[in-house]
C-alpha cells in the first residue's frame, strides 16, 4: 500500500545549519589523515630548526633565545635573516597547504554535492570551513610550541630557554595572539579555496604565497624606504601575526586585543565575500 | 500537490542554453522518468533543482516553496554523476558524514536503514575506493536516503550496472516510493528498464521539455503492431500497404500498425504470394514513443 510521505518542512535554525556542517567537517578531520601530518609536520620542523642549530659547523640562525622559535623579538616586518622569520606564522603556511587539501577534497571527491543540496545558505560552507581549518592550525601552534621545546632542549647552551617574568607573559600573549590569528587565516585561506574551486594546483600555490606573508614583507621594505610606520600593517593578517612578539612595544594584551580585532574583521569580510561569490556562481 | 515545478527555467554555458526556458512537473509521490540524449540538459536540470548551478532565468519550486528554502532542501537527497564519497573513508564514516549533515538524531540506526534497504549490511567497513560500481551506486542511493527524504534525484543511477545490480536498483526505487511515499526524479538512456518503475515521463531535448506524460497515458498511446519477416520485403511491403493504413519498414521487419490479427496478415500475404519466415505481435513501448518524438523533431 502506497504512504504519502510527511511533508513537514521545518526550517532549521542558523546555528543547528552550522552545527551540521561543522559536525561532518570536525569528524572528517579527525578520521583522515591529513590533520594528523600537519599536526606532526608543525612539531617536527621548529624541532629540526632548533636541534640543527647547534650542529657543529652550523652558523645558528640568530637566535637570542630557544623561545625566538615561537615568536619573534621585536616585530619583524621585514625579514634579514632566516631567524627572523622561522617562527610560528609558519604555522600559517602549513595551515594554507592543509585548508588546501582539506577544501579540495571536497571538491575532488564531489561530496560538495551532498552538502549543497542539503545546505541552501552557502554561508554555512564557509563559517563551518573556516571554523575547522582554525581548529586545525590552533592545533598545530600548540604542537609546533612542543615541537620548539623538545628542539630547544636538544639544542643546549647555544639558545637559552632564560626570560624573565614580563616576557614570559609577553610570550603567553604572543601565543595566544597567534592562535587567534589562526581564525583569520583561514577565513583568507577558504576564500582562496573557493574562488579557485576549479583550480586544486593554483588555489595550494596561492594558499601557500599568501601564508608566506611576502606581500606584506614587501610593503613593509617599501614602508622603511618611505620611513612611514610599519605599525600600519598590523591591519593585514601577516602585520598582525609578526606583532604578536616578544617585545611588540605596547601592553601585551593589547597586541592580543589587536590580534583579535584584525582577525575577526578579515574573517568577516571573506565569509561575507566568499558566501557572495558561492551564491553567485555555479558551485562546481 | 506537485512535488517539483518548474516555469521557464533556463541555464547557459558561454551563451549556448543547456536547459532552454524549460517547464516540468513532477507530481508528489511520482516515479518521474526524465529522458532525452547526451548533452540534452537533463543532469543540468537536476543540478539547478539540488543549487548546485544559478539559473539565468525561471522559477523552481519544490512542495510549493521556493527550492532555496533550507527546510525543503533538507528533505532533497541526490545522486548527480557520481556518489561524492571520500575515497579512502569507510562506506560507514562516508553515511556517518552525510547524517552529520542532515543533524540525524540516530545517526547509527539510520546507516543501518539505509544499508538493509540498499542490500549492503555487511559492507560498512569497506573502503568506498574497493567497492565496485554497483556498490557505489547503491552507496550513492543510501547517502540520498538518509534522513527520510521527500525527493530522490537520481542521475542515472542504473548506469554501468550488470542485470542483478539493474533489478536490485528497480526494486529498491520501487520499494522506496511505496514504502516510503518519496517521490523520485530519474534520469536514464536505459528506457526499457525505465520503463518498468516509471509512473510518469518527461521527454527532453536541446534544453526544451517536449513531452510530460504519465505512464497511464503512454499505456493509451501504446500501439499495437504486427512485426513481420519475408523473403521479398518491398514486395511484401508494397502489397500489405494496398489493404492496410499503416505500414512502415523498420530494418528488415515490416511493421503492420493497427491491425492485431496475425492470421489475417498471414492469409492475405500467402494469398499475394509471399511466405511469412517470423511474425510477431508487439506494443508500441517508450522507446519508441522516444525513438518517434525524437525524429517528428528532427523533421520539424
Amino acid at each position: 500500500m502506497e504512504k504519502t510521505c510527511e511533508l513537514n518542512f521545518e526550517e532549521p535554525s542558523f546555528f543547528k545549519r552550522i552545527k551540521s556542517m561543522l559536525g561532518v567537517d570536525f569528524y572528517r578531520l579527525f578520521h583522515t589523515p591529513l590533520f594528523y601530518i600537519f599536526l606532526a609536520i608543525a612539531a617536527i620542523i621548529p624541532a629540526i630548526i632548533l636541534g640543527t642549530s647547534t650542529m657543529e659547523g652550523s652558523e645558528g640562525i640568530g637566535y637570542t633565545s630557544a623561545w625566538n622559535i615561537i615568536a619573534a623579538s621585536k616585530p619583524l616586518y621585514v625579514i634579514e635573516s632566516i631567524g627572523d622569520y622561522a617562527n610560528m606564522n609558519m604555522v600559517f603556511i602549513f595551515g594554507g597547504i592543509m585548508v588546501s587539501i582539506f577544501i579540495g577534497s571536497d571538491y575532488r571527491s564531489g561530496y560538495v554535492k551532498q552538502l549543497f543540496t542539503t545546505h541552501a545558505k552557502k554561508q554555512d560552507y564557509m563559517i563551518s570551513k573556516t571554523i575547522t581549518c582554525a581548529f586545525s592550525m590552533a592545533c598545530m601552534c600548540i604542537t609546533y610550541l612542543l615541537g620548539g621545546v623538545v628542539g630547544g632542549l636538544f639544542a643546549g647552551d647555544s639558545v637559552s630557554f632564560a626570560l624573565n617574568g614580563g616576557e614570559i607573559f609577553a610570550l603567553v600573549c604572543a601565543i595566544i595572539g597567534k592562535m587567534i590569528m589562526s581564525i583569520g587565516w583561514a577565513a583568507l585561506y577558504t576564500f582562496i579555496n573557493v574562488i579557485l574551486r576549479k583550480f586544486f594546483g593554483i588555489s595550494i600555490a596561492l594558499s601557500f604565497f599568501f601564508g608566506t606573508g611576502i606581500l606584506i614583507i614587501g610593503v613593509a621594505g617599501v614602508f622603511d624606504s618611505l620611513h612611514i610606520p610599519n605599525v600600519l600593517l598590523n591591519a593585514f593578517l601577516y602585520g598582525s601575526s609578526v606583532f604578536a612578539c616578544l617585545d611588540s612595544g605596547v601592553f601585551p594584551l593589547l597586541a592580543v586585543l589587536i590580534c583579535l580585532v584584525v582577525s575577526v574583521a578579515w574573517t568577516v569580510i571573506y565569509i561575507v565575500l566568499g558566501t557572495t561569490i558561492l551564491s553567485k556562481s555555479d558551485v562546481y | 500537490m506537485n512535488a517539483i515545478e518548474i516555469r521557464s527555467l533556463s541555464k547557459s554555458f558561454r551563451g549556448m542554453y543547456a536547459v532552454d526556458h524549460l517547464n516540468m512537473t513532477v507530481p508528489q509521490g511520482a516515479i518521474y522518468g526524465f529522458i532525452g540524449e547526451n548533452g540534452s540538459g537533463k543532469s543540468t536540470t537536476e543540478k539547478l533543482i539540488c543549487g548546485h548551478l544559478v539559473a539565468d532565468e525561471g522559477e523552481i519550486k519544490l512542495f510549493g516553496k521556493s527550492y532555496t528554502d533550507p527546510g525543503v532542501r533538507t528533505r532533497v537527497g541526490a545522486l548527480i554523476e557520481n556518489a561524492g564519497c571520500f575515497p579512502n573513508s569507510s562506506v560507514y564514516q562516508n553515511l556517518k558524514m552525510q547524517a552529520l549533515n542532515l543533524n540525524l538524531k540516530d545517526p547509527d540506526g539510520e546507516i543501518k536503514r539505509v544499508l538493509e534497504i540498499v542490500r549492503m549490511e555487511d559492507s560498512a567497513r569497506i573502503k568506498f575506493k574497493s567497492c565496485s560500481l554497483g556498490m557505489k551506486q547503491r552507496i550513492g542511493i543510501a547517502m540520498a536516503l538518509l534522513g527520510d527524504p521527500a525527493l530522490l534525484i537520481l542521475d542515472e543511477p542504473i548506469n554501468g550496472l550488470d542485470a542483478d545490480g539493474m533489478r536490485i536498483m528497480r526494486e529498491i526505487l520501487v520499494d522506496i516510493t511505496q514504502k516510503y511515499g518519496c517521490t523520485v526524479l530519474i534520469s536514464s538512456h536505459l528506457l526499457a528498464e525505465l520503463e518498468k518503475i516509471a509512473t510518469h515521463y518527461g521527454i527532453i531535448r536541446q534544453g526544451k521539455m517536449i513531452a510530460e506524460l504519465s505512464a497511464k497515458d503512454m499505456e493509451k498511446r501504446a500501439k499495437v503492431f504486427v512485426s513481420l519477416k519475408t523473403k521479398d520485403t518491398n514486395g511484401a511491403l508494397n502489397i500489405l500497404k494496398k489493404e492496410f493504413n499503416n505500414v512502415r519498414l523498420e530494418g528488415e521487419y515490416l511493421r503492420v500498425y493497427d491491425e492485431e490479427s496475425t492470421e489475417k496478415i498471414v492469409e492475405f500475404l500467402l494469398k499475394n504470394g509471399h511466405i511469412v519466415s517470423e511474425i510477431h505481435k508487439n506494443k508500441v513501448g517508450l522507446e519508441e514513443y522516444y525513438i518517434e518524438l525524437m525524429s517528428k523533431k528532427e523533421e520539424n
